[in-house]
């Protein structure tokens, strides 16, 4: 198996990077895997045991967004597939990389800083290089960044 | 043990709790037998007219003598000291309490004669002025401090009242071995400041709301404003307000939220509108709607429990305001997002994603719903009418959380991890730390200069307790905050001309709750909202929230200050 990893989360900033993973699809004739990790740490400071109840309305909400980001890309004629898991989002793509074999593995430049996680500014890049080492996928950043 | 026996001990447990509640919510009359000896009976307050308890109230013949009997006080403040034949011609009173000045009284020439002639006599109330020491200041910077934590969210809400209660009981019983100003109160008195009624009513309803929220009723109505308003946007949105506002008056806010949002970005996104635009306006639906009953929020149990404000009360004196209020702020709503909204109706509907929409919004456990339906409009009544026997909130909660248990037989583990057990440990530590800066004094010098400013106005009272409360819940906690209001408002409630119509707890409720819509932290439920949309890559900033929330603050909370009064002046 072989294809193109894509973890995105929705909304405007999201678009330019399923953009940018549709276009390498077409252009590798690759099957896209958009992918939706469901977090809920932001839980912790309010009410812990709603957890399991919310991480499976995210999870239904995942599934929703990812099929948005379908639908576009299908309609560009790519093959697009959605996955949702639950945990840390940096371990979930290297994990889906390995599970795939993926060739190449799309990453946006969110704007918001409200987490502290992969995809902040500072850890961006130190993540890309630890994808490529670990999975040997080749990591391509979003050209149109909106940050 | 096996789940069975677990369930079964469980319900155990809550209806033994249930039948103490209702024992302790009966008036027990203690006769106490005739007493041979002359008797010296008398009361002592503080500057408040509030009791003093534990006071120790000796009768002296001679200055620092041995006292000839002695007496603490009573949980009403009363003291009864028994002398014994012969009386002496000169007496006088000893009255000594940590946290007061030591004060001494001598008994006039008539008191001692009826004493002298075997009668009891009734001495005028006493007052005791409050003394300021150190541990007056420990326990206000502890009381701050727990404060700040919360708000900057560097500790857990539990953990940071459990280390303020640490604090205090470790100052109060190994302060004392450097010098005896250190004691604040023993832990006897600490877990007297715990109201047990706020506990168990958060409880029960808890395990019922756990049993509905899986049910999928929350998703389905979602879906059929979604169906009803066709494609109206505008209409959309109010449905959803509606929809929000109902069951957070009935459940919880953060629940509700937690259930709504998902669902929302949902419809949101297939009709190709921002999601915000539907969810600010219902978390601030949820926000005002909440406090028109007693268990809509937190605060409002906290309120109904302190000011003996039941259901009724409630539902008729803050829900006319509080539907001005969501009128006020659905026109708001539709004004602010005017643009977003008809950017949606433009773009139309995706076949695809509604297929989607349709399959998730369906009722999971329609046999749980239709019970706990039941269930629901019984407790429903026991609100409404259980008032006329001294039905405490709590039991009624307890009662409908284990008939739910009984009739629906869930996973007990299930149910036992839905109970938010670090939320009742949180309300826990937060009484003994309010009770703490309440034992100290702070409440009663906060309550004095309150009442400087306002004297016997009542009106002046209700625009400073209104919007002082929504202001300071922008930026501090709500439930901390009015904890600590409860014995402000309780004071001024006594001591206001027309205020014994407990308009000021009216006015507490309002203000801390419409307050949550002035900011991102105002409410748990804003946060609830905004980590769920931000998972949706829609980010409600802080100042985001603060540009849309505050102008709807000031309109909601206008809005219910007008029908307060009307309502009440």
């Amino acid at each position: 198996m072989s294809g193109i990893v894509c973890a995105i989360r929705g909304g405007p900033d999201s678009q330019p990077t399923i953009k940018q993973a549709i276009a390498l699809a077409k252009d590798n004739n690759l099957p896209l895997y958009l992918l939706y990790v469901v977090n809920v740490d932001f839980l912790s400071h309010t009410t812990h045991t709603r957890i399991r109840t919310l991480s499976k309305e995210l999870r239904e909400m995942g599934e929703f967004i990812l099929l948005t980001a379908q639908t576009t890309a299908e309609a560009q004629g790519v093959t697009a597939h959605g996955v949702v898991r639950e945990g840390n989002v940096g371990d979930e793509i290297i994990g889906l990389c390995h599970e795939l074999g993926a060739d190449y593995v799309v990453l946006g430049r969110p704007q918001t800083r409200h987490e502290e996680n992969i995809f902040t500014h500072d850890l961006l890049q130190e993540f890309s290089q630890r994808i490529e080492q670990e999975t040997g996928a080749k990591v391509v950043f979003t050209r149109e960044s909106s940050s | 043990m096996t789940r069975p026996t677990q369930r079964w001990l469980l319900i155990a447990v809550l209806l033994a709790i249930s039948l103490a509640l209702v024992y302790a919510g009966q008036e027990r009359v203690h006769a106490d037998g005739p007493a041979s000896d002359p008797l010296i009976i008398g009361a002592l307050y503080d500057r408040q007219k509030q009791p003093v308890v534990g006071a120790q109230v000796s009768v002296f013949d001679v200055p620092n003598g041995e006292p000839l009997a002695q007496a603490t006080t009573q949980p009403d403040g009363h003291y009864f000291l028994s002398l014994s034949d012969p009386i002496p011609n000169h007496l006088m009173l000893d009255f000594k309490r940590a946290h007061f000045e030591p004060t001494q009284i001598e008994l006039d020439a008539a008191t001692l004669q009826k004493l002298q002639a075997g009668e009891t006599v009734n001495l005028p109330d006493t007052t005791l002025p409050r003394r300021i020491g150190i541990a007056f200041w420990i326990a206000t910077l502890v009381f701050v401090i727990v404060l700040v934590l919360i708000a900057l969210g560097k500790l857990h809400n539990t953990m940071a009242a459990l280390v303020g209660l640490a604090v205090l009981m470790a100052v109060s019983y190994l302060g004392p071995l450097l010098s005896e100003e250190l004691f604040i109160f023993d832990f006897r008195r600490a877990l007297g400041y715990i109201d047990w009624n706020v506990i168990f009513l958060i409880m029960g309803m808890m395990i019922v709301i756990a049993v509905v929220e899986r049910t999928g009723i929350f998703q389905w109505l979602a879906f059929m404003a979604y169906r009803i308003s066709g494609g109206r946007t505008w209409l959309l949105m109010i449905i959803l307000m509606v929809i929000t506002g109902v069951a957070s008056a009935l459940l919880d806010n953060v629940t509700t939220m937690l259930l709504m949002t998902p669902i929302t970005v949902q419809i949101a996104l297939s009709l190709g509108i921002n999601p915000l635009a539907l969810l600010m306006p219902e978390v601030m639906a949820s926000n005002v709607v909440g406090i028109s009953t007693l268990i809509g929020t937190p605060t409002n149990i906290l309120i109904g429990s302190y000011g003996r404000i039941s259901f009724n009360d409630f539902l008729a004196n803050l829900t006319p305001g509080v539907l001005m209020a969501l009128v006020g702020l659905i026109l708001y709503s539709e004004f602010v997002y005017k643009r977003e909204l008809k950017t949606g109706s433009a773009q139309g509907i995706s076949p695809l994603l509604v297929e989607k929409l349709a399959e998730r919004a369906r009722i999971t456990q329609p046999d749980h719903l239709k019970k706990a339906g039941w269930v629901g409009a019984g407790m429903g009544l026991l609100f409404i009418f259980g008032e006329h026997v001294r039905l405490l909130p709590a039991v009624t909660a307890l009662m409908g959380a284990t008939a739910l248990l009984v009739w629906i037989k869930p996973d007990i583990e299930e149910m036992i991890e839905a109970v938010d057990w670090t939320t009742l440990v949180f309300f826990m530590a937060l009484f003994v730390c309010v009770g703490a800066i309440q034992e100290v004094g702070l409440i009663s010098f906060i309550a004095d200069g309150v009442a400087k400013i306002v004297g016997t106005n009542l009106a002046l009272s209700m625009l400073i307790v209104i919007w002082l409360s929504a202001l300071l819940s922008t930026v501090i906690a709500n439930i901390p905050f009015t904890a600590a209001m409860l014995p402000v408002i309780g004071y001024l409630t006594a001591t206001i001309p027309g205020a014994d119509s407990k308009v000021l707890f009216y006015c507490l409720s309002v203000g801390s709750a419409m307050g949550g819509n002035g900011s991102l932290i105002g409410a748990s439920a804003n946060m609830v909202t905004s980590g769920i949309a931000e998972r949706a890559g829609y980010p409600i900033t802080y100042m985001y929230f603060l540009k849309k929330g505050f102008p709807a603050l000031l309109i909601t909370v206008g809005l219910a200050t007008v029908w307060l009064f009307i309502h009440f002046l």
